[in-house]
């Protein structure tokens, strides 16, 4: 189901990675949420990005999640989104 | 650092102050309001209309620079920077195209309300500044697009050139009601329209359209071949259908006519094609309107060339143009409005505990279902006026589409109401 959604996705000991740099909005927005809304149980999820996704925030609240920008590597943007108890 | 916090200090250069967007929305509802108000107050005058100055003509441009205008303005400045990433420019020059618009289009529209040269000349030279204000901000924005976007920008160029024509023809045809220098005023008022609906409206609802819809749909981005097509196409319609009313040649008219089928039929194209991949099966209100202004783009554009065919029904460039405007334009636009006032509005509003807002808090339902409803009865009770030349339909229709205008004013009071 996810390869059908636009970036790529993979798992680490820290949770799900999903890495949407290069792509043209609003795929990034599509290939986050899509991810997102399949799991099933509360999650970390790191999303590295190449911009600060001001249009994905109002998706993620309404969806219970919240969002910290950590650091990343140069030109990335790193969000880290926690689905809130 | 709340998350609103955050997000809003990381994307300074991408998200403007609300004031700045919300002060465009609002002051459009309100036009909406006028544009109704002096529809119905014109209701015996729009059978037959050819032209003219009078209420009518001040009812249209109340329609499509108080309200198309001042929307695309507005959500410009506000999705520019987003779609191509570099900032906007400075902000006052925002602030004074705003003040320099609604002054105008006052004036303006005043002036053709009462006939009056001066008043009318003097509104459009401001509406120019205005504009002019934009088209430089915009220049200025899009020129750093790079390769981003690379369609977007280029409905973005067409959108700005017309705007240039438009601006330039528009401003002819006021000089010429008291100067009487034009031989046709009549051909370059339809150059005018055509540049001013479908150059400048037509190519920035298509532009933005890529991203927004597939964003509200949550549907993969559209088909860029499609979108290349209609751009294309789009721009033939424009230069035939400049040359073609200017200088009278049917010829180029039925091309410009072709070329506006073409461009519609590859912009639903992609259009359908987002909306079979989206995620978000329930659409609700907003896309009943957009769903609706698709349907009548095609209707209105069928109607507008089968005149050609036929054009010794007297009413009939009236209702084509009144379809293509009202149910088409102004649908979309006041579709795309009711999901991003709310949206825009959840980025600057924070909600319980110090959380962004939600923007299912910063919607009101039982307004938009009446604008709705009311928008749809303005549509059918208009059409069906104008098409048997039944004033008191008309009269309806138009009371219909005021009072609909001020639910639109309740929710967009209401989503501004909520913005701290």
């Amino acid at each position: 189901m996810t390869q059908d959604l636009p970036g790529h996705d993979w798992q680490q000991e820290d949770g799900l990675h999903i890495n949407v740099q290069g792509l043209q909005p609003p795929e990034p927005m599509l290939g986050i949420l899509g991810r997102i809304d399949s799991l099933t149980a509360p999650a970390q999820v790191t999303v590295h990005h190449d911009r600060d996704p001001i249009y994905l925030y109002p998706e993620l609240a309404e969806r219970g999640w919240s969002w910290e920008i950590v650091p990343g590597e140069p030109g990335e943007v790193r969000l880290i989104l926690r689905k809130r108890p | 650092m709340t998350n609103a916090a955050l997000f809003l200090g990381g994307a300074k250069q991408r998200l403007l102050p609300a004031s700045l967007p919300f002060r465009f929305f609002v002051t459009a509802s309100v036009f909406h309001a006028a544009a109704w108000a002096t529809l119905l107050a014109a209701a015996g005058d729009l059978p037959g209309f050819a032209g003219g100055t009078g209420l009518v003509l001040a009812a249209l441009h109340l329609m499509t620079i108080g309200v198309l205008l001042m929307t695309a303005m507005g959500a410009s400045y506000q999705l520019l920077p987003v779609a191509t990433g570099a900032p906007i420019g400075r902000l006052w020059a925002i602030r004074l195209s705003h003040l320099l618009l609604v002054i105008g289009t006052i004036l303006l529209t005043l002036g053709m309300a009462l006939s009056g040269p001066a008043l009318m000349a003097t509104g459009a030279l401001t509406v120019i500044a205005a504009l002019a204000l934009f088209a430089g901000l915009a220049i200025g924005n899009i020129r750093h697009a790079g390769k981003a976007m690379p369609l977007v920008a280029a409905h973005g160029w067409g959108a700005l050139l017309s705007l240039a024509v438009f601006a330039g023809l528009g401003l002819l045809l006021v000089l010429d009601f008291s100067g009487g220098f034009l031989s046709d005023h009549v051909g370059l008022a339809r150059a005018h329209m055509l540049w001013a609906a479908w150059g400048f409206m037509g190519l920035l609802a298509f532009g933005f359209s890529q991203v927004l819809v597939p964003m509200f749909a949550l549907a993969r981005s559209v088909p860029r071949r499609a979108g290349w097509i209609e751009l294309t196409a789009s721009l033939v319609a424009l230069l035939a259908g400049g040359v073609g009313f200017a200088a009278q040649i049917p010829a180029l008219v039925v091309l410009a006519g072709v070329g506006t089928l073409s461009g519609a039929a590859g912009y639903l194209w992609q259009m359908r094609a987002a909306l079979k991949s989206r995620m978000r099966k329930r659409l609700g209100t907003p896309f009943v309107l957009i769903r609706l202004s698709w349907a009548m783009l095609a209707a209105g554009l069928v109607l507008a060339l089968s005149m050609l065919a036929l054009p010794s029904w007297e009413n009939g460039p009236a209702l084509a143009g009144f379809w293509l405007l009202v149910g088409w334009l102004l649908s979309f636009l006041t579709g795309v409005l009711q999901k991003i006032m709310p949206f825009l509005a959840s980025m600057h509003a924070v909600g319980r505990g110090g959380r962004p807002a939600l923007q299912s808090d910063l919607t009101l339902q039982a307004p938009l279902r009446l604008h709705l409803i009311c928008h749809i009865l303005a549509l059918a009770l208009i059409s069906a006026g104008l098409a048997f030349s039944v004033t008191p339909l008309i009269l309806a229709g138009a009371f219909a589409g005021f009072l609909g205008s001020l639910g639109f004013l309740w929710f967009a009071i209401f989503v501004v109401s909520r913005l701290r």
